[in-house]
């Protein structure tokens, strides 16, 4: 799976001055699938804007969007939600975790759609983020960090060629941030997956192969 | 994807939900009894009119005051006697005869009191005449005429006119055993016969003889102006047609009201059902117009939860998914409910009509289990597509 832009750019962000944007206008910008892409810029510069393009829930911006040679203003609905099941993974920086079920309610119910990993798994990976102990509380309680780990365990229980990550570590300390991002950079390597990963602060993380300045 | 449907279904509105459940229902029952008990009110009322006779019904004209006057005379003319021949509910139509001369009663009887009277005759065909009697009969040679009254005259004057005279009751055998004598008089003669009473009749009010003495008569005797025929005697086979009466109204004519009972107790049937299908219509209506609110409520209620569940991959028909199986499930126990009641309805109707001795059919027509699944696919679908809109133009 690849992405490419051309000369793409948020009708938002005209207003503002992108010249040393490696992304915004760029004439042909490609992200491949198996390879990890960190992004990184402060806020406002538009880094929610992007997945939101690539994830198909944003169509106010100029240029062109490919995804393996289509343009994907021509995606219909039923295309959308296909790719969205078993191609494209997001963890959105809003989370959208419904508060009324509980965390592993909230995994489930991703997992129910496709079936694609066992109940087994899914405490093996909540496992892995210490989260195996919170799996049945209300996802409304957790604190932000924990209901952060939540949303990335829900994204990692589909199929994907490409996981675009918002954000997803804001609220967690170093140690938690780097178990998280170990887990996330293993199962993209299981799947031969992409990777897109947005970052307000420069913190370091390890095996990024391309950084990207928004 | 119990999950789906935990989330989706947590903020419908239960009142809400009840209360159109509960007018849908409202409004089903009273649709289907409305028809259950026309087809069996029908079915009773035909089965009767299979029973009796074909009906007879004896037309006039209404009488006015320029009648009175003299200004105008009552009578059907030729047209409006072949107009009536040409309803549908007509099988048979015959114009009364009457006499154009005049005519006297008198009797000779020593053990009955004299009794003279000024008389009319009126013939129509035999067929019309409900008496069947061998003396009913005219031989010219004999001169004997023979004459149907009423029965009616005869309870007049045993009940009424005899005990407060001091005369004698007289049965009805003995009645034809007085010989009286009938002077018929015009164009310049005038001869005695004898008369005999040979029957009575409970159809027609008036005093006949047999046609073709009539008409042997109006030729010998008659001097009258030809008049049209005062009375029309005519024939249903479908005496519960509610437009015998709609005609007879329209016209302004006037018959004996209890003949046609079964005729206006159709037209009043046909009112109540109809006022019952038109109230059953706006209830129904107005369900499926809190159901649809309710489902659109609930939905909007959810509007944040469908976009979010959109944005994890739900294409929105597999959201519309939980909306439309409440839905379902609703309609269903609708239909279901409504035919149990309407089958509870019919059978304690069926007990009741039972001892007035009328049959009445105990179980549900089969039109019943049409018009309701019918109805029900109706409002389904009309739902179903506005569940379908609402969740889309979420999802965009």
């Amino acid at each position: 799976m690849i992405f490419r832009f051309e000369k793409m750019i948020p009708l938002p962000m005209l207003e503002q001055d992108t010249a040393d944007s490696e992304i915004w206008e760029a004439e042909s910008l490609l992200l491949e699938q198996g390879k990890s892409y960190v992004i990184e810029a402060p806020s406002g510069r538009g880094k929610t804007s992007l997945l939101s393009v690539m994830y198909g829930i944003r169509t106010d911006y100029r240029g062109k969007v490919f995804l393996d040679n289509s343009n994907i203003t021509s995606f219909t609905w039923r295309e959308w939600s296909v790719l969205r099941k078993k191609r494209l993974s997001i963890i959105f920086q809003g989370l959208e975790l419904f508060d009324d079920l509980t965390a592993l309610e909230n995994i489930q119910l991703k997992n129910n759609i496709t079936g694609h990993v066992s109940n087994e798994k899914i405490g093996e990976l909540a496992d892995a983020l210490d989260m195996d102990p919170y799996l049945h509380r209300k996802a409304g309680i957790l604190s932000f960090g924990q209901q952060q780990r939540v949303a990335i365990l829900r994204a990692l229980v589909q199929p994907f060629d490409f996981l675009l990550a918002d954000e997803c570590f804001s609220h967690m300390d170093r140690e938690n941030t780097l178990k998280a991002y170990q887990l996330i950079q293993q199962e993209c390597e299981v799947r031969n997956a992409g990777l897109v990963l947005t970052s307000l602060n420069e913190t370091e993380l390890p095996g990024a192969e391309v950084r990207l300045k928004l | 994807m119990r999950l789906l449907y935990q989330i989706l279904w947590k903020d419908h509105s239960r009142s809400h939900l009840l209360w159109a459940f509960l007018g849908t229902l409202a409004g089903f029952v009273l649709l289907l009894a409305g028809i259950q008990f026309y087809i069996d009110i029908k079915s009773v009322l035909s089965e009767n009119r299979d029973l009796l006779d074909p009906e007879y019904i004896v037309i006039n004209k209404k009488v006015n005051i320029a009648q009175t006057l003299g200004l105008s005379r009552v009578g059907f003319t030729e047209e409006e006697i072949e107009e009536i021949a040409l309803q549908p509910f007509a099988d048979q139509v015959a114009p009364f005869l009457s006499n154009e001369f005049p005519v006297s009663g008198y009797t000779e009887n020593e053990r009955f009191p004299d009794f003279y009277t000024d008389l009319f005759f009126e013939a129509i065909p035999n067929e019309f005449i409900d008496v069947k009697s061998e003396e009913w009969l005219w031989d010219p040679d004999e001169g004997k005429i023979p004459i149907i009254i009423p029965q009616d005259y005869l309870n007049l004057y045993n009940f009424g006119f005899a005990p407060s005279q001091g005369l004698p009751q007289i049965p009805k055998g003995v009645i034809s055993m007085i010989n009286f004598k009938l002077r018929l008089q015009g164009k310049g003669r005038y001869d005695d016969y004898s008369g005999q009473i040979v029957g009575f009749s409970n159809r027609i009010h008036s005093i006949l003889v047999p046609l073709d003495f009539l008409k042997w008569a109006n030729d010998r005797y008659g001097y009258f102006d030809k008049s049209n025929p005062s009375q029309v005697i005519l024939v249903s086979k479908n005496p519960t047609d509610p437009s015998i009466v709609r005609f007879l109204e329209e016209k302004g004519y006037d018959t004996i009201r209890e003949k046609l009972k079964s005729s206006r107790m159709n037209i009043i049937l046909k009112l109540i059902i109809s006022f019952l299908v038109v109230v059953a219509a706006i209830i129904i209506g107005l369900a499926f117009l809190v159901f649809l609110l309710s489902l659109q409520l609930m939905i909007s209620r959810s509007s944040d939860k469908i976009r979010r569940l959109h944005k994890l991959g739900f294409h929105y028909r597999e959201i519309s998914r939980p909306y439309i199986l409440l839905l379902l499930v609703l309609m269903t126990a609708v239909t279901g409910f409504s035919l149990i009641i309407t089958s509870l309805l019919a059978g304690k109707f069926h007990t009741m009509a039972q001892e007035w001795s009328l049959n009445i059919s105990p179980s549900l027509h089969g039109i019943l289990f049409g018009v309701s699944v019918g109805l029900i696919a109706l409002i389904s679908l009309a739902n179903v597509a506005a569940i379908l809109v609402s969740t889309k133009k979420l999802c965009q």
